[in-house]
């Protein structure tokens, strides 16, 4: 016919298989981030980080002056960690109104009227929380492993440092996971963002002092289980091979204090495999201001 | 926008993001102008807290402090106006009283209906007895009785001698509280003043005259050979004549009812002498 | 007619906000936080009562007073003090206006600035009744552990209180100026109060005066525990003002964000979400 109706047509194309939907939610939600510049910015900064060490393993490689900056599984471990303050600013951002905002505009209802289930919605959220702290911890970590095999021109660290690659991704998932569903849990309690960003600052930076406490009057780890952060340190020293750490990390671990904890680490492994039995606790009480000679 | 509103009930009429909101907001100096002046009772309204004495506002959100009775929002409102607790209280009761809210004052306002809403947060407005009140949207999701009441009692304040301005997107309801309107589009004025004057002044808009009668045929014969009627059509036992002059127009209508040579005439109205077809015409212009 | 003084139209707005603050979901979220040192003291005091021993510490035995000073800085001053106003003070505004309530206020012949005094002076009145209970609870349940004596320690309980109550006042005023500028103040405050104030304090040079816990903790009177490396580092950079100029820094850090708060609410056009 020459005129075609313009009026409502039913849908006569393709249709996505049931169970998919979850994806148009992640997609949806990753694209609106993306559009975001200040939150570009954020994962540009996260990735400081990994260039600061792709050129100490660049220098390590090709300067022989530079030898002591080779890297070790230590390297990589030590480097997740700094990627957590990274983490923790990424959930907050992103994770924060998941679930809190489309409470606060009654999105919901309108999300289950439609033919999608609870666990795809709460999948595709938690899928964008995920994709993005991938890209702030397992992706760097992984492109930083094949940077140093590019820079040593061989696989022999590959090769004596194996348990790596997995080593990477077991306890990124894991981290990633946990501080997801963490945060999603904690957004679908509350229709202002603001609250649940809080909230997760709370249950992070409060667990850790609690655990800091009891640390310095006990001089004990085993009350660890305690905070949210020293759990996964514990949790990633054993997948890395590593002694555990004798003192509490700090969460937000991108301050002076905890690159000089860190470094100090650093010098009681390098030196020994189980230093931690030979060190002594020493705990001196000194009033603000007064120098320790 | 250019405008001087005058005393008594103003309706502020557009259709869905015509600015009837963003107006208001600026009148009521919570938006500055990006371009020109606004005052207030003659005075400047942006940062000149002063004016919220004569002004009384009621807006358009429904967002209240939930946990608090009618009575003690009320109060706490008027407090700010620099009463004493007594004084303010007891403000707070005579405007609760004239919003017939008396029984539900000591009430939380979260287990208000949607009328009773409406009704406290006029309440606040005209507590400590403004000169001007501006009311946006305060017939929204309210039931015809409520609806009925609220206008009963802005019209009643008009007389008391305040001056209103009313907005809405529902013609009917303005229509019934004032002929004064000042009818806004994609943020500019389309008309302002009495809605009767405004459908004269739209000459080249035809007037409809629908006229119920004996003998719609002689009618129509004696019409047609009027130059100032532009069209004529038939409707059951009535004729629609559409003219340019409609006093002129008018004038004879009148002299065949009277001299009944063409038969008895039993209705003559006007279709679009009204709000609807002002606003309709105008928007879509 | 004049509209009323600031400092009456401030106190009405008190009046009304206190208790929306107080009775608020946060409020009794916050009390649950509070709850935690109390737990946490009440464990160590069981412990001690339990163990005669009680804690030792390179073999001596710790005081209460000690352990309570310790408690005061990692759990109140390094983050209950800061948690808060970060919460609150970024909020003053932002959550009048995001429940779409800010109207009624703007419309009233009172200066905007005032509506942010009142709102500081309720979210201070609000914040020390939250931790004050808490922090007294602790220090009658810690401070007699391993042989400490309550009366010896009162006076430093008062000088902690007073020194909270400073702090709680300077974080909210820096957080409340951060609240009217900033589109995403939680961020920038979370940033703030543990990024760059951890980070800062350990640098030498003039950098850590930008931060509140520089002064603060001139006002920390108690013996603060060491350990080896980080502490060490920390004592080394460490420069601690004078009480006296400390105060006087914190009083103009909260005037003078305050008063820039002010501004900004007196300047800024607020756009209620549809």
């Amino acid at each position: 016919m020459p005129i075609h109706d313009q009026g409502y047509r039913r849908y006569g194309g393709d249709k996505a298989p049931r169970g998919q939907a979850w994806m148009v939610i992640a997609r949806n939600g990753i694209r609106h981030m993306l559009g975001k510049r200040a939150f570009l910015g954020l994962l540009l900064l996260s990735w400081f980080p990994f260039f600061v060490r792709a050129v100490q393993i660049y220098a390590a490689a090709n300067l022989p002056q530079a030898a002591f900056l080779a890297p070790t599984p230590e390297t990589f471990r030590q480097f997740l960690d700094q990627q957590q303050i990274f983490v923790f600013f990424v959930t907050v951002y992103v994770g924060a109104g998941l679930i809190a905002n489309d409470r606060r505009a009654n999105a919901l209802q309108i999300y289950l009227s439609k033919p999608l289930t609870r666990s795809e919605y709460v999948f595709g959220k938690l899928a964008i929380l995920m994709t993005f702290l991938l890209i702030v911890t397992w992706l760097p970590a992984i492109v930083l492993l094949i940077v140093q095999l590019a820079f040593a021109g061989n696989f022999t660290f590959l090769r004596n440092n194996i348990f790596l690659f997995p080593a990477i991704t077991v306890f990124a998932f894991i981290q990633v996971t946990l501080v997801a569903t963490a945060m999603l849990a904690l957004s679908s309690l509350s229709n202002s963002s603001r609250y649940v960003g809080i909230l997760y600052s709370a249950v992070i930076f409060f667990t850790q002092a609690i655990y800091g406490v009891l640390f310095a009057v006990t001089r004990s780890t085993s009350f660890s289980w305690i905070s949210f952060p020293a759990n996964l340190a514990q949790i990633g020293d054993v997948i890395f091979r590593l002694p555990p750490a004798s003192s509490p990390r700090r969460a937000s671990s991108s301050s002076g204090a905890s690159a000089a904890w860190r470094s100090s680490r650093d010098d009681e492994r390098g030196r020994s495999g189980d230093r931690n039995r030979r060190r002594r606790s020493s705990l001196k009480v000194v009033r603000p201001g007064h120098r320790v000679e | 926008m250019s405008v001087s509103v005058p005393p008594g009930i103003t309706g502020l009429l557009g259709p869905n993001g015509a600015g009837k909101s963003t107006f208001m907001k600026v009148i009521t100096g919570q938006l500055k102008p990006s371009k020109g002046t606004i005052t207030v009772l003659g005075e400047p309204i942006w940062n000149n807290p002063s004016l919220y004495f004569r002004i009384g506002f009621c807006p358009e959100q429904d967002s209240f402090y939930e946990r608090m009775t009618g009575l003690e929002w009320v109060t706490a409102l008027v407090r700010l106006n620099g009463l004493s607790d007594g004084d303010a209280t007891e403000m707070a009761h005579r405007a609760l009283k004239a919003v017939e809210l008396t029984d539900a004052a000591n009430k939380k306002i979260g287990a208000y209906s949607k009328g009773m809403r409406q009704r406290v947060k006029m309440a606040q407005a005209l507590a400590h007895d403004p000169h001007l009140l501006i009311l946006d949207e305060p017939l929204s999701g309210m039931d015809p009785i409520a609806r009925r009441k609220t206008i009963r009692m802005v019209k009643d304040w008009a007389r008391a001698g305040k001056s209103i301005i009313v907005s809405s997107h529902i013609l009917h309801e303005i229509e019934s509280m004032t002929s004064n309107i000042l009818l806004i589009n994609q943020g500019r004025i389309l008309a302002e003043g009495n809605v009767h004057q405004i459908r004269d002044l739209i000459d080249e808009h035809p007037h409809t005259v629908y006229i119920r009668a004996e003998q719609t045929r002689a009618l129509a014969r004696a019409f047609l050979a009027q130059d100032d009627v532009l069209s004529l059509r038939f409707e059951d036992e009535a004729v629609v004549v559409q003219t340019g002059r409609p006093d002129a127009f008018y004038a004879r209508l009148t002299d065949l009812a009277a001299s009944g040579e063409l038969g008895a005439i039993h209705e003559v109205t006007s279709p679009d002498d009204n709000l609807q077809a002002v606003f309709k015409y105008l928007v879509k212009s | 007619m004049k509209p009323p003084p600031l400092v009456q139209s401030s106190v009405r707005i008190f009046d009304l906000s206190l208790g929306q603050m107080l009775w608020s979901r946060r409020s009794v979220f916050l009390g649950v936080l509070l709850g935690g040192p109390v737990l946490l003291a009440l464990a160590l005091r069981i412990v001690s009562t339990l163990y005669e021993a009680g804690f030792r510490i390179n073999g001596v035995r710790a005081a209460g007073a000690s352990i309570f000073g310790m408690m005061i800085w990692l759990l109140y001053l390094r983050f209950i003090v800061p948690i808060l106003g970060v919460f609150y003070g970024t909020a003053l505004i932002a959550d009048e206006v995001d429940d779409k309530t800010i109207t009624y206020l703007f419309t009233r012949p009172i200066p905007r600035r005032a509506v942010l005094f009142g709102k500081f002076l309720a979210y201070l009145a609000c914040t020390v009744l939250l931790v004050l209970p808490s922090v007294m609870l602790v220090f009658f349940l810690v401070v007699p552990t391993g042989g400490g004596s309550i009366g010896a320690a009162f006076p430093s309980l008062v000088g902690d209180f007073g020194m909270l109550i400073v702090g709680l006042a300077a974080y909210g005023a820096v957080f409340a100026f951060v609240g009217t500028g900033v589109k995403r103040p939680l961020i920038v405050g979370l940033v703030f109060s543990f990024g760059w104030e951890p980070t800062v304090l350990l640098l030498p040079g003039y950098l850590k005066r930008l931060t509140v816990a520089y002064y603060l903790q001139a006002l920390v009177k108690h013996e603060m525990p060491q350990d080896s490396a980080v502490s060490v580092l920390m004592q080394v950079f460490r420069e601690v003002p004078s009480v006296a100029a400390s105060l006087v820094c914190l009083a103009a850090i909260v005037a003078g964000t305050l008063w820039l708060s002010g501004r900004a609410v007196e300047n800024r056009e607020y756009v209620l979400e549809q």
